[in-house]
C-alpha cells in the first residue's frame, strides 16, 4: 500500500520525467501559473521506497476562513487502473484534511467514452440528436467505468461538466490520435487524409498564399497578446493579462532544468509581415495540447488558423507525441447552438471526441462544502 | 357456480397492443398465478402479440417450475426471473436454446457454465432493493470469468428496481457503469433487462445509453393495466332468511338482527379472505388477526363482495370454496344464480373460470 509524503518541486518533476506523460496541470510549473493558490507537491512511495505517484495540489482559501478547497486539476498522477483506488486516495484525503481542506476536488485523467469524427458529423446533421451522449459511442471504456464505479463507492461526487467552478476542466475534449490503432505513428499524409476536405483545402490555400508559420520566443508574447485581446473583443470573452502568459511561458519552459518535463511554444503565422494567427502549444512527453489561440479579423481568407494548427500538429508528430489535444468541447450537437461551431472546427481535423471521467469532489466538512456550493451557485 | 373473471376481450386486447406499441422490446411477465389469468393464457397472449408483429421476443417467468406452462404456448425465448441456483432441477433439454438464465452470484456463474456451457445468461446487478444480484466487484470478476471462455452466450444485465419512488435514473446510470466496467464479452448490443421504470425514464435512458438495448419487463401494467376491461363476479348459491338470534354456520354464531344469509361462490381456495399483505405485517399475522378478533369482537367484517354497489359483511370466515354473507333486512335480496361483484387482488386470486369475449 503506497504511503504519501510531501516532496519538493524538483523531486516532483524528476518523477514526472520518468513517465510517458502527465497533464500539464499536474506539472510543478503549473503551480507558478496559479500564484493566488497555495500549492503543494506530493508523492506516493511504495514499500521499497520507490516513487509511484505524484500530485500537484492547489489550495484555494474560503473567504475569511482558514479552510481550503484542495484542487488537483487533471490529477493526481497515480495508477488509475488499480482496483484498489482507496489505497491511493485515502492517504491523500487524510493528508489534505490535516492541511485544512474542507473538500478535495480531483480530475481523474481517465477516458470513459470516445466518438469518431464521422459519428459526430452524423449527430450534428441529425435533428433528433442534441447531445453527444445520444450517439452510441465508438467505445465505452471498462477501465474508465471502473474508476467511476470506485469513486462512487468511496463517496466521491461527480461534478456536472458545465457551469459551476470557474477553474473546472472540461469533461469532453477533442483529440487527434497521432498513432494508429496498432500504435505505429501516423504520417503527415495519413493525418491529412483524416481531415475533411475543407481543412485540407485551407491548409493548402494558406501555403499558396504565402502564410509563414514560425516559432517565437518569450519576446514575441506581446505580439501574441495584442492579437489575443483583439480576438477577445471580436468573440466576446474576457482576455487574460499579458503577465499571465509570460508567467505561464516561463513556468512551462523551466530555465536550466536538466530534464524539462513540459515545453510551451509560441506559434506565429504571418502573411506578408502581418500577424494573422498566433497560438500557444504545450507538450508533456507524448501528449501535446493546443492551449490558446488568436486570429486577426483581416485576411481571414489566407487561413492562418489552419496553417498554424497544422504546424503544431506536425511538430507534435515530430516530437514523438501520441496525442494532439485540441482541449475542451461542449457536448452539444444541436445545430442551432452557438457552441456547435467550435466542435465543427475541431471535427474537421479528423480525430475523435473523448470523454474523461470529469471532476469529482469529496466533502470533508459537509457544512462548509454545502456553503461553498451555495456560494458558487450564487456567483 | 363459480368465481369468474370476465374480460371484455376487444378492450383488453386493444390495451395489450397499446402497451406493446408504447414499449418496444417489451418482455411480458407471466408468473405466479398468471395475474389471475393463468400462465398458459398469458403465454398464448404473448404469442398473439408477437404474431401481430409487436417487438416481443422474450417472455419472462418467475421460476423454473413455470417454464413447462408457457413453453408449449409461446415459441420465443423464456427468461427466468428468479436467479439460477445449483439446486434448480434440470428442465426439458429441448428448451436449452430458448431459456435465458438470470445469474446473480459469481459461484453460480462458474457452476452453471460447468453444467451447461452453452446456457444463455443474464447477469443480475443488485439494486437498492437488495434482493438478488452481484455487487460491482462481483460483476467485474464475472467479466473475467466470461472473457476466459469463448463460447459463452451472454444476454446482458438485469436490474430489479424497487417500485417507483422518485427517479431511478441516477441509480440505473451507476449500475450500468458497473456493467461497463465488467467488460463482459458480448455478441451484439448490450441489453438491459429492467423493470419499474416510468415511460419517461425509459426514454431518457435510451437517449443516454443509445448503444444499449433496453428491454422493459412489464407484468401488472400490461395484463391488469386497464381494470375497466375486467370484472370479477361470484354466483349466489343459496339464500336463507334469518331472524335475530338464529344460529348458523360452522360455529353456531347467532344473527344480530333479522335479514338474510347469502352463500356465495369463492372461498379460501380462491384466495378470498386471504388478502396478501400490502405493507408491514406478515400473511400469518394478518390471517390470525382476521380469524381471532375480527368477527367475534366487533361483529362482522367487511367482505370483498358487493351487492348493488354496497360492500357486504362476512357472516363468518370464508369456507374453502364458498363464503357466507349477511344481508340485513331492507336490502334487495338477490336470487340463487345471480351474479354479484367481488373485488379481489388479481395476483392472489384463483378464478374458477376466465371468460374472455
Amino acid at each position: 500500500m503506497p504511503s504519501l509524503r510531501v516532496v519538493s518541486a524538483d523531486e516532483h518533476r524528476d518523477y514526472l520525467a520518468t513517465l510517458p506523460t502527465a497533464s500539464f496541470l499536474q506539472t510543478p510549473g503549473w503551480a507558478k501559473v496559479k500564484p493566488e493558490w497555495r500549492s503543494e507537491h506530493l508523492a506516493w512511495v511504495d514499500d521499497d521506497g520507490r516513487t509511484v505517484g505524484a500530485a500537484l495540489v492547489l489550495y484555494r482559501q474560503l473567504p475569511r476562513l482558514n479552510r481550503f478547497l484542495a484542487y488537483l486539476p487533471e490529477g493526481p498522477v497515480i495508477d488509475w487502473s488499480s482496483d484498489r483506488l482507496g489505497d491511493w486516495l485515502d492517504p491523500l484525503v487524510r493528508h489534505l484534511k490535516g492541511e485544512g481542506a474542507f473538500a478535495v476536488r480531483i480530475g481523474p485523467p481517465v477516458v470513459t467514452r470516445r466518438w469518431t469524427a464521422a459519428q459526430i458529423k452524423g449527430g450534428i446533421a441529425d435533428a433528433d440528436v442534441r447531445r453527444l451522449g445520444q450517439i452510441p459511442p465508438l467505445e465505452r471504456s471498462a477501465a474508465g467505468a471502473r474508476v467511476v464505479s470506485q469513486l462512487h463507492e468511496l463517496g466521491w461526487r461527480h461534478q456536472a461538466a458545465e457551469g459551476g467552478f470557474a477553474a473546472g476542466q472540461p469533461q469532453f475534449v477533442y483529440q487527434i490520435p497521432l498513432v494508429q490503432a496498432d500504435r505505429t505513428p501516423h504520417t503527415e499524409e495519413s493525418l491529412l487524409k483524416g481531415m475533411n476536405q475543407q481543412w485540407r483545402r485551407n491548409i493548402k490555400k494558406a501555403d499558396k498564399e504565402g502564410v509563414e508559420v514560425s516559432v517565437g520566443t518569450g519576446a514575441d508574447l506581446k505580439a501574441f497578446h495584442d492579437l489575443y485581446v483583439h480576438t477577445a473583443e471580436r468573440d466576446h470573452f474576457t482576455p487574460r493579462p499579458l503577465r499571465y502568459f509570460e508567467v505561464m511561458y516561463d513556468a512551462l519552459n523551466e530555465e536550466g532544468a536538466t530534464e524539462p518535463v513540459s515545453e510551451m511554444k509560441l506559434w506565429l503565422a504571418r502573411h506578408h509581415g502581418d500577424l494573422v494567427a498566433a497560438t500557444l502549444s504545450v507538450r508533456v512527453g507524448t501528449h501535446a495540447w493546443y492551449s490558446y489561440g488568436a486570429s486577426s479579423t483581416e485576411k481571414r481568407d489566407v487561413r492562418g488558423s489552419n496553417a498554424v494548427q497544422w504546424a503544431m500538429i506536425r511538430d507534435a508528430l515530430a516530437a514523438g507525441a501520441t496525442v494532439y489535444d485540441l482541449r475542451g468541447i461542449t457536448d452539444t450537437l444541436d445545430a442551432d447552438d452557438s457552441h456547435v461551431g467550435l466542435i465543427q472546427f475541431k471535427v474537421g481535423t479528423g480525430g475523435e471526441a473523448v470523454e474523461y471521467a470529469g471532476e469529482w469532489d469529496l466533502p470533508i466538512n459537509r457544512v462548509l462544502y454545502k456553503a461553498f456550493q451555495i456560494y458558487l451557485a450564487r456567483r | 357456480m363459480s368465481l369468474t373473471l370476465t374480460v371484455d376481450g376487444p378492450r383488453w386486447r386493444a390495451h395489450l397492443e397499446s402497451v406493446a406499441d408504447a414499449h418496444p422490446g417489451i418482455v411480458p411477465v407471466a408468473k405466479g398465478n398468471g395475474y389471475g389469468f393463468t400462465l398458459g393464457r398469458l403465454a398464448r397472449k404473448a404469442q398473439w402479440l408477437r404474431d401481430r408483429g409487436h417487438d416481443v421476443t422474450t417472455l419472462a417467468v418467475g421460476t423454473y417450475a413455470e417454464i413447462p406452462e408457457v413453453a408449449t404456448r409461446w415459441n420465443g425465448d423464456i427468461l427466468v426471473l428468479t436467479p439460477w441456483r445449483p439446486f434448480v432441477e434440470p428442465f426439458d433439454p429441448t428448451l436449452t436454446k430458448r431459456v435465458i438464465h438470470t445469474v446473480s452470484r459469481l459461484a453460480d456463474l462458474d457452476q452453471l457454465l460447468t453444467l451447461a456451457p452453452t446456457a444463455r445468461i443474464v447477469l443480475e446487478r443488485t439494486t437498492s432493493m437488495q434482493r438478488h444480484g452481484m455487487s460491482a466487484r462481483e460483476l467485474w470478476e464475472a467479466g473475467e470469468v466470461l472473457r476466459r471462455r469463448d463460447d459463452i452466450r451472454l444476454e446482458g444485465v438485469a436490474l430489479h428496481l424497487p417500485l417507483a419512488q422518485g427517479n431511478h435514473l441516477g441509480e440505473v446510470g451507476r449500475l450500468l457503469n458497473d456493467y461497463v466496467a465488467a467488460a463482459v464479452p458480448e455478441r451484439g448490443a448490450p441489453t438491459l433487462w429492467v423493470s419499474h421504470l416510468t415511460d419517461g425514464e425509459l426514454e431518457t435512458l435510451r437517449q443516454q445509453y443509445p448503444d444499449f438495448v433496453a428491454r422493459p419487463r412489464i407484468g401488472t401494467q400490461l395484463w391488469l393495466g386497464d381494470r375497466g376491461a375486467l370484472r370479477v363476479t361470484a354466483t349466489v348459491l343459496d339464500v336463507h332468511p334469518v331472524e335475530r338470534g338464529d344460529a348458523f354456520g360452522y360455529r353456531a354464531r347467532t344473527a344480530p338482527k333479522s335479514g338474510h344469509l347469502l352463500v356465495v361462490s369463492g372461498g379460501t381456495a380462491h384466495g378470498i379472505g386471504l388478502e396478501a399483505p400490502t405493507g408491514e405485517s406478515t400473511i400469518k399475522a394478518r390471517a390470525a388477526t382476521f380469524a381471532r378478533g375480527g368477527l367475534d369482537a366487533v361483529g362482522f367484517v367487511r367482505s370483498p363482495y358487493s351487492i348493488d354497489g354496497k360492500q357486504r359483511l362476512f357472516a363468518e370466515p370464508p369456507h374453502m370454496q364458498a363464503s357466507m354473507l349477511f344481508l340485513p333486512s331492507g336490502a334487495r335480496v338477490p336470487a340463487v344464480g345471480d351474479r354479484i361483484d367481488v373485488r379481489v387482488r388479481y395476483t392472489a386470486t384463483t378464478f374458477d373460470r376466465v371468460d374472455i369475449s
